[in-house]
């Protein structure tokens, strides 16, 4: 279910401070965060976040199209990179059987 | 024949039926048209005369995004997601289901034809 309009959409509290004030001062320092699940703001766009991904802060720079979706969906959580070829695998491990 | 929009040559069925064959428009939608021109949802679509027709197709063209121009804005709103790195995207990217479903087994319709791996054990085995 969509969060209801009334609410407006989510963004931490300290991260929109943080926020405002680097649009103030105009610094572009990349701002750590763990908060995944804030709302990308229109006052976000040319800013950069390190968004937490559960191991390390991940480098994402925001765009006009990235408004609207959380800051999570672009810090991958899971990192898949192919499944293990049988013949390496046998290398990796040897003294299984 | 009647033709609409292009390509479509809906035959002789119920006009309600017959505009769902473009695409774009299902059941509702074609039934909203229908109403909103005054023309008999019941009637065949052999029936219709020229100004019917071109009524109708400067009504559906000016209210919904049809065939060609919906096509577009889908593969447009599709690209977008790609472009910004997201999830999603991610998901549109390698041909796996986007909305969450599971992959272990099933999600056919994404993955295409299965690829049989030496080794791999079976739904039954990894209980």
């Amino acid at each position: 279910m969509s969060r209801s309009l009334k609410k407006g959409p989510y963004v931490d509290a300290k991260l929109l401070k943080k926020v405002a004030a680097q649009i103030k001062t105009g610094k572009r320092d990349p701002i750590t965060t763990w908060s995944r699940s804030s709302t990308v703001t229109p006052d976000f766009v040319g800013l950069t976040f390190l968004v937490h991904n559960g191991r390390h802060h991940y480098k994402v720079f925001i765009t006009e199209d990235m408004v609207g979706h959380k800051l999570g969906e672009f810090a991958a959580t899971r990192v898949f990179k192919g499944h293990t070829n049988k013949k390496e695998a046998d290398k990796a491990a040897p003294a299984r059987s | 024949m009647p033709r609409l929009i292009g390509v479509d040559i809906p035959p002789q069925k119920r006009l309600e039926i017959a505009l769902t064959y473009i695409y774009g428009i299902g059941r509702d939608t074609a039934r909203k048209i229908c109403d909103s021109t005054g023309l008999d949802r019941a009637m065949r679509s052999r029936d219709l005369n020229e100004d019917q027709i071109a009524m109708l197709a400067t009504y559906i063209q000016k209210a919904y995004p049809v065939e060609g121009q919906l096509r577009r804005q889908v593969a447009a709103n599709i690209n977008r997601l790609r472009e910004i790195g997201c999830y999603r995207g991610m998901r549109h990217r390698r041909g796996l289901p986007v909305r969450g479903q599971r992959t272990r087994t099933n999600a056919r319709t994404r993955k295409g034809p299965r690829k049989t791996v030496a080794g791999k054990k079976s739904v039954k085995g990894m209980k």
